[in-house]
């Protein structure tokens, strides 16, 4: 399997079949992957809170949620987070293309791209980076683990090392 | 036409159906209308009202019902193209339009300036819309709406009230309450 696959059966393992996101080039090898199988639901949101909001309602009403953003997009989700997730107590798994790292190209990544991981450590979420696969199966099942005992969202970050990011 | 006898009105209609409302008054409304495990009361989320329906709509056959407001509304309406572009035939969302931010100082809202929410829904894909400004013409349209394939989107334009006191509602419970008539909850650490 690769890193893209991994992150499918996962969502499987862990019978998480709505999938809200706001597309992004370089996790479109995962959701590409979701929008061809018919286990999933693949809904696309307008802006990244939007997404939050729907996985939380496809949540209450019975059915396990995750959620695709890239990580200028978890700038426009915060306090959808925050303010809903956080204090329901929901278990929303987030994969996040983490960009402004090494192999960045545009400046306008850069800062909430580094900003990701000190906002999520503020809000008290668990968060993951994946810079290659290895273990990489091993954790997506912990993590997806964590985040249903905890019920609360988590976030995997996937870098520019793990999946090779947006040529410019 | 006030909100609270709207809700009162569409919760009657609802039998065991789910409603999302809208954070602050829209929620305590709802709770002071009748409290049910099926109320969906939302908190500080502004904007989310009718994207947690959508996605509730996504999980459960069942109809279900979004109590948005205007001002929420109008910060997301990005989600009305998204119920356009995933035509849930399960999902009714009533706007109550005061026109107005009620409860930071009765600002004018765009739709007092001219913003038409039936408009931009049905120019997002949604066949199924109506404005309503009485009672009469609110329960007539809730009760097709409920009784035929959607999504269905009704704006119900209303006078503001008299604030009913905050209901005593906290957001984990809402959830899980909620959650539990769906399924029956995962027992983390067991």
């Amino acid at each position: 399997m690769n890193w893209a696959e991994m992150i499918v059966k996962a969502l499987k393992d862990w019978d998480t079949s709505l999938i809200a996101y706001v597309p992004d080039i370089s996790i479109h090898r995962v959701t590409s992957l979701i929008e061809a199988d018919p286990y999933f639901r693949l809904v696309a949101a307008t802006r990244e809170e939007e997404a939050i909001g729907i996985a939380v309602g496809s949540y209450a009403a019975g059915r396990n949620a995750a959620v695709f953003m890239q990580s200028s997009g978890f700038g426009n989700s915060v306090n959808a987070l925050a303010s809903l997730c956080i204090p329901s107590r929901t278990p929303i798994p987030m994969f996040v293309n983490l960009r402004g790292g090494p192999g960045e190209f545009n400046i306008a990544q850069v800062a909430m791209g580094q900003a990701v991981r000190p906002i999520m450590d503020q809000l008290g979420l668990v968060h993951f980076t994946l810079d290659d696969d290895r273990n990489m199966e091993k954790l997506l099942d912990g993590a997806m683990k964590l985040c249903h005992a905890n019920r609360q969202p988590l976030a995997v970050c996937m870098t520019q090392l793990l999946h090779g990011g947006k040529l410019a | 036409m006030r909100r609270f006898e709207g809700t009162q009105m569409i919760l009657r209609l609802a039998g065991d159906a789910p409603i999302v409302s809208n954070l602050g008054p829209g929620s305590d409304d709802l709770w002071h209308a009748g409290h049910r495990d099926r109320n969906f009361y939302t908190y500080g989320n502004m904007g989310l009202c009718s994207s947690l329906a959508l996605g509730m709509a996504m999980a459960t056959d069942e109809q279900v019902i979004s109590l948005d407001g205007d001002g929420s509304l109008l910060m997301n309406l990005g989600t009305i193209a998204s119920i356009g572009r995933e035509q849930p035939k399960n999902l009714t969302v009533v706007v109550w339009d005061n026109e107005k931010w009620g409860q930071t100082g009765g600002q004018t809202s765009h739709t007092g300036m001219g913003t038409d929410l039936e408009q931009v829904a049905r120019s997002c894909g949604i066949a199924r819309t109506k404005t309503v400004s009485d009672l009469e013409d609110l329960e007539a349209a809730v009760s097709e709406a409920l009784a035929t394939d959607g999504p269905n989107f009704i704006v119900a334009k209303i006078d503001e009230g008299e604030y009913l006191p905050v209901a005593p509602v906290e957001p984990e419970f809402t959830l899980y309450r909620f959650r539990n008539t769906f399924v029956e909850q995962r027992q983390p650490g067991h």
